[in-house]
């Protein structure tokens, strides 16, 4: 037999045969390599997590025309440059001045699809109108005009003079639709009346125009940044505008989140350390007679500290992948509770978190086992 | 030359001497008996001897080769190469089986070879017992498996410290028996204890007290036969 089999015999001999003292040991080292994976996990996702949150704070990226309108051909060319994983909504927006029993009103034509998701904040009393023939009325307007969901209300429009003569009575275009639902942000939006962009085209016999364009992009300020740049750069009738009251807001909240997680996992890691050093300490001590006698029938220091180590890392490479395990069960119970979201798993953690379990074991290990090397076998093996 | 030569020893802690000019020669092959009531230097005298004390003055041969001065580290060499020991309390690693505590000997000291490891047990009648666990064995049985763990090596002195001090008549008598094999092998047995009876069955018997060697008598009946009987 070799010397190296005698070795990997002894040590998992020791790790098997002492199963109950073994298992306290285990269970210190992969409960620090949960709360670390878990946290390291958590800490790369924050961003993810944080982005699917903050877009429910609307578009913070907003295309404007660089000369007069775009057309939805526009924004397919500027959506073309972000990608698609990224994008969470984008909503084309035409505003024209309509009336409502003679009074006017703004209206904007838009996909109330999208709108949901570039606007995921607006609270809608009733439905989001799903197809055409019906409108989302702001509260405002609803009240104002005692107009609530289910009543059919008729929306005119005037259109231009387009050359034909002073004589000529020029009538309006009517387009008679449904109140889906009543629109309440508490904001400014409450003042219009939203409907679907190809009813407000049918109602003002003009298409193809679009005056705004507001995006939802799930990415950090950067990369936002890098997208806007390209966009407007590329795609001549655009201007890709950064909605910069979210986009600071996320930054800065991202920052302040991920600092604290780090300043967490730090301190979970030396707090970890302490706890295995403390638990191998109580280990090697019960082991002092052991030592004591193998330093007796021979073995040099050398030999005692490679063991005790060869041991200790077995014990920190089994926590790691137990840690690794638990760790994502946790951060996924973390990440399901508190973001409402299941977590991206990422293999290089699994590595990481054996290698750093390992590393800790090792360095908490070292102590104890160098004071063990300096136990006199003669003292232990008289007892005293 | 004689295999170990003491001359002139002293253990000196403060203003005790453990040990006060001890002098002391054993020959290759001898088989001596160290007696004395406890306080009397016998254990300091087995560390001396067992390499893992030094004397503070005095000189401690060796094979000829004074080891008294060697340092620490030279001292667990040589204790893995010439001495093998035997304790009153077995120490045996509990969590290895008696074939793996022998071969522990052996990984320490060259390189494990289980067939030889298993014909130490066998020498000692405990091959059936190899695959063991410490605590599945008698206290007589782990004994043996001490003296397996000991003679393995094949170390120039067998030193043992109160070899039967914790077994019942029985199994002294098998270890008496085995140290009278070992003996009869050409094996130098150095066996301190508190025993007259285990005592006497050697070839000579040093009695220490207060530190210095008091008396010492000769087994003149002595013929390397098995006449150990309790």
């Amino acid at each position: 037999m070799k010397k190296r089999q005698m070795y990997f015999r002894m040590i998992t001999a020791s790790l098997i045969r002492r199963r109950s003292r073994m298992l306290v040991a285990l269970l210190s080292i992969a409960i620090g390599a949960t709360i670390l994976s878990g946290l390291v996990t958590i800490y790369y996702d924050v961003p993810r997590q944080m982005g699917a949150q903050f877009r429910n704070y609307g578009a913070n990226m907003i295309f404007t025309p660089s000369d007069g309108s775009f057309t939805q051909a526009d924004i397919e060319d500027g959506r073309s440059y972000i990608e698609s994983a990224d994008i969470v909504g984008v909503t084309p927006y035409r505003y024209e001045s309509v009336r409502i029993h003679e009074l006017p009103v703004m209206a904007a034509g838009t996909d109330l699809t999208q709108a949901k998701l570039t606007s995921p904040y607006w609270s809608v009393e009733g439905e989001y109108p799903s197809g055409t023939g019906s409108l989302l009325l702001g509260a405002s307007l609803s009240e104002q005009f005692r107009l609530f969901v289910g009543d059919t209300v008729t929306v005119s429009y005037t259109p231009e003079f387009d050359g034909r003569s002073e004589d000529e009575t020029i009538l309006d275009n009517t387009i008679d639709l449904t109140v889906a639902g009543v629109l309440e942000t508490g904001g400014p939006e409450e003042d219009y009346v939203y409907l679907q962009l190809s009813d407000l085209e049918q109602l003002t016999g003009k298409s193809g125009e679009i005056d705004l364009a507001e995006l939802s992009i799930s990415a950090n300020s950067d990369k936002l940044r890098s997208y806007a740049e390209k966009i407007s750069s590329s795609v001549q009738a655009l201007d890709a505008r950064l909605v910069k009251r979210v986009t600071e807001s996320e930054t800065t909240v991202l920052t302040k989140l991920q600092a604290l997680v780090l300043l967490v996992t730090v301190v979970v890691l030396a707090l970890t350390m302490i706890c295995v050093a403390t638990t191998m300490t109580a280990v090697v001590t019960e082991r002092r007679r052991e030592i004591g006698l193998r330093k007796a029938i021979g073995a040099s220091n050398g030999g005692i500290i490679k063991e005790f180590m060869g041991e200790g890392m077995l014990l920190g490479g089994l926590g790691g992948i137990i840690g690794s395990v638990l760790g994502f069960i946790f951060a996924q119970q973390v990440s399901v509770h508190v973001f409402s979201s299941s977590i991206t798993f990422m293999p290089l953690i699994v590595p990481v978190t054996i290698l750093v379990s390992v590393a800790v074991t090792g360095v908490s290990c070292l102590l104890p086992i160098r004071s063990a090397t300096q136990i006199d076998p003669a003292l232990v093996l008289k007892g005293e | 030359m004689s295999l170990l030569e003491l001359k002139n020893i002293y253990k000196i802690y403060g203003d005790l001497h453990a040990l006060d000019d001890v002098n002391l020669k054993v020959e290759k092959g001898e088989w001596l008996s160290i007696m004395g009531p406890s306080g009397s230097g016998k254990s300091t005298m087995m560390n001396i001897i067992g390499c893992m004390d030094k004397p503070s003055k005095g000189e401690v041969l060796l094979d000829g080769v004074d080891i008294s001065k060697e340092s620490s580290k030279n001292l667990t060499t040589i204790r893995r190469d010439k001495i093998g020991l035997i304790f009153q309390q077995f120490h045996l690693v509990g969590y290895l089986t008696a074939i793996e505590n022998v071969m522990l000997a052996q990984y320490y000291h060259s390189v494990p070879d289980e067939k030889e490891a298993l014909e130490a047990l066998d020498r000692v009648g405990l091959a059936d017992r190899a695959k063991h666990l410490p605590s599945q064995l008698s206290g007589g049985e782990q004994q043996r498996v001490c003296v397996a763990r000991a003679l393995i090596n094949y170390p120039e002195i067998i030193l043992a410290d109160e070899p039967t001090g914790n077994l019942d008549d029985a199994n002294e008598k098998i270890v008496v028996d085995l140290f009278h094999k070992l003996h009869n092998e050409g094996t130098t047995l150095i066996v301190v204890t508190h025993d007259p009876e285990v005592a006497e069955v050697a070839q000579r018997t040093v009695f220490l007290r207060n530190g210095k060697l008091h008396k010492e008598t000769i087994n003149e009946n002595f013929t390397g036969e098995i006449k150990f009987d309790k």
